[in-house]
């Protein structure tokens, strides 16, 4: 599985060095290392409603610390599991 | 014209105590390939000095750029130049290096400790001739330029420095030829040699200079142009055009800007890999493009060089600081300020909808002026600076 994580100058400002680390120590935690291949990416193309990232061919807008673990949850560890 | 540029970088350290410096330097540029740079050095110290070394070489700095002969400068400094009430003299030593064309140095000077010379990292002895010039001795020296050819004008406070207390006799001529070839790299800007050399004094001075020193390099360096791209063009069908103009421009590349480097890749036909480390979490990932020299972020990461060109305008960072950094906007910093000597901007006007947010503190306005601002502090840097908007 590919995730990727926007680093376009709006989704910056709102926090994808944040959620990189968060993605980085979920993946550790639940050991998803082998599965999981997290990567950065330019403007996905939806700044004002960052940050946004992708998994595989799913774009997932307006992630924040806050909503971080229920997106995790839904579309990294559900879709690894299934 | 040749492919050779001048590069100049001047520093001083007032005498202790002293809010004035008793050295000038002044730089008359002629043209963009010639250009007469004077280092002063007034009697005594503080403003007295301070007043005759900068009229010393506004002076002389004018005339010569002027092609008055220095028989003529030395006669109207003599003329000019008040009398110092306590020493019954008037008097401020003089160094003069005129650069022609960029291909011919011509040195001139006055007992100032005289200038070092290096040439493919050694020292390099220049043939001297000296004349009498109403009762003052005078050297002149003229000779070809080379690639990588350093000249370091001083003020005798750098020959003094460590007297009586980290050396004897203080630092000689000798002393300072081996201390700049043992350091010495090729890469070194100007701006960098005049720096180390005057740290250098002011640590044996104790950080408490007993005199005003200051230390002027000029290096001639091979041009090496750089081209940066930002933003994609206000109307689309110029993309093309902007696109062949950057990439047909010789020298190292950079391109700013996520859509900027996207539409890249598609000229290019290689893909935009960003890089997921963050190494400084107020600037975004860099990426990398086949063909490309350095692929960033736009806005946020440009700030950022416009604050680093700042900081090194006024001293507080230095080329090292930056060098060891590899956030993108210190990676633009150390391109454009250390290497590049000849930089072209190319900015697109387009208006990037996704910005039109209000809870976005970007806007493109802020864009355009970023630019303006960077581009005056890399002129200031001595860099040849071109803009083309599209």
């Amino acid at each position: 599985m590919n995730v990727y994580v926007c680093v376009g100058s709006s989704c910056h400002l709102r926090g994808s060095y944040k959620i990189i680390e968060l993605m980085k120590e979920n993946i550790e935690k639940n050991h998803l290392e082998d599965k999981v291949n997290l990567a950065a990416a330019f403007c996905l193309g939806k700044c004002t409603t960052g940050v946004t990232i992708k998994v595989d061919e799913e774009v997932v807008c307006g992630v924040s610390p806050e909503n971080f673990s229920e997106i995790f949850n839904k579309y990294v560890m559900g879709k690894v599991q299934a | 014209m040749n492919n050779l540029c001048t590069d100049i970088g001047f520093k001083s350290v007032n005498k202790k105590g002293e809010q004035l410096c008793g050295d000038h330097i002044e730089i008359v540029d002629q043209n963009e390939n010639s250009l007469v740079l004077v280092l002063a050095d007034g009697l005594g110290s503080g403003v007295k000095a301070c007043i005759l070394s900068t009229l010393t070489s506004k002076i002389i700095s004018t005339m010569i750029a002027n092609n008055l002969s220095v028989e003529e400068c030395v006669s109207t400094i003599a003329a000019t130049l008040p009398v110092c009430e306590k020493r019954g003299v008037a008097y401020s030593t003089f160094t003069i290096i005129r650069i022609t064309n960029n291909s011919e140095a011509e040195i001139i000077q006055y007992d100032n400790p005289h200038v070092i010379m290096l040439r493919g990292g050694e020292n390099f002895e220049y043939p001297r001739t000296s004349m009498e010039i109403g009762g003052k001795t005078i050297y002149k020296s003229k000779l070809q330029l080379e690639k990588n050819d350093v000249f370091i004008a001083m003020s005798d406070g750098a020959i003094y420095a460590g007297v009586g207390k980290a050396l004897n006799f203080g630092w000689q001529r000798d002393s300072i030829i081996d201390f700049m070839v043992g350091n010495y790299d090729k890469k070194m800007s100007a701006k960098g040699i005049s720096q180390l050399l005057l740290d250098e004094c002011n640590d044996l001075y104790g950080g408490e200079p007993g005199d005003d020193t200051t230390v002027a390099a000029v290096k001639i360096r091979q041009r090496i142009p750089v081209s940066l791209m930002i933003g994609p063009p206000s109307n689309p069908g110029d993309l093309k055009k902007m696109q062949t103009l950057f990439f047909a421009k010789e020298g190292k590349h950079i391109v700013c800007g996520g859509t900027t480097s996207k539409l890249a890749s598609e000229y290019l036909g290689k893909p935009v890999v960003p890089c997921l480390d963050y190494f400084d979490p107020e600037i975004p990932p860099i990426a990398k493009i086949e063909g490309i020299d350095l692929v960033t972020e736009g806005v946020v990461t440009m700030t950022k060089v416009l604050e680093y060109a700042d900081s090194y305008l006024n001293g507080s960072i230095s080329i090292s600081d930056l060098s060891m950094k590899k956030d993108g906007a210190s990676k633009i910093a150390h391109m454009l300020f250390e290497e590049a000597t000849d930089i072209s901007f190319y900015v697109g006007r387009a208006v990037n909808p996704a910005h039109q947010n209000p809870a976005l503190p970007i806007n493109f306005n802020v864009k355009m002026q970023l630019i303006d601002e960077v581009s005056k502090k890399l002129k200031a840097m001595g860099k040849n600076i071109s803009v083309s908007y599209f």
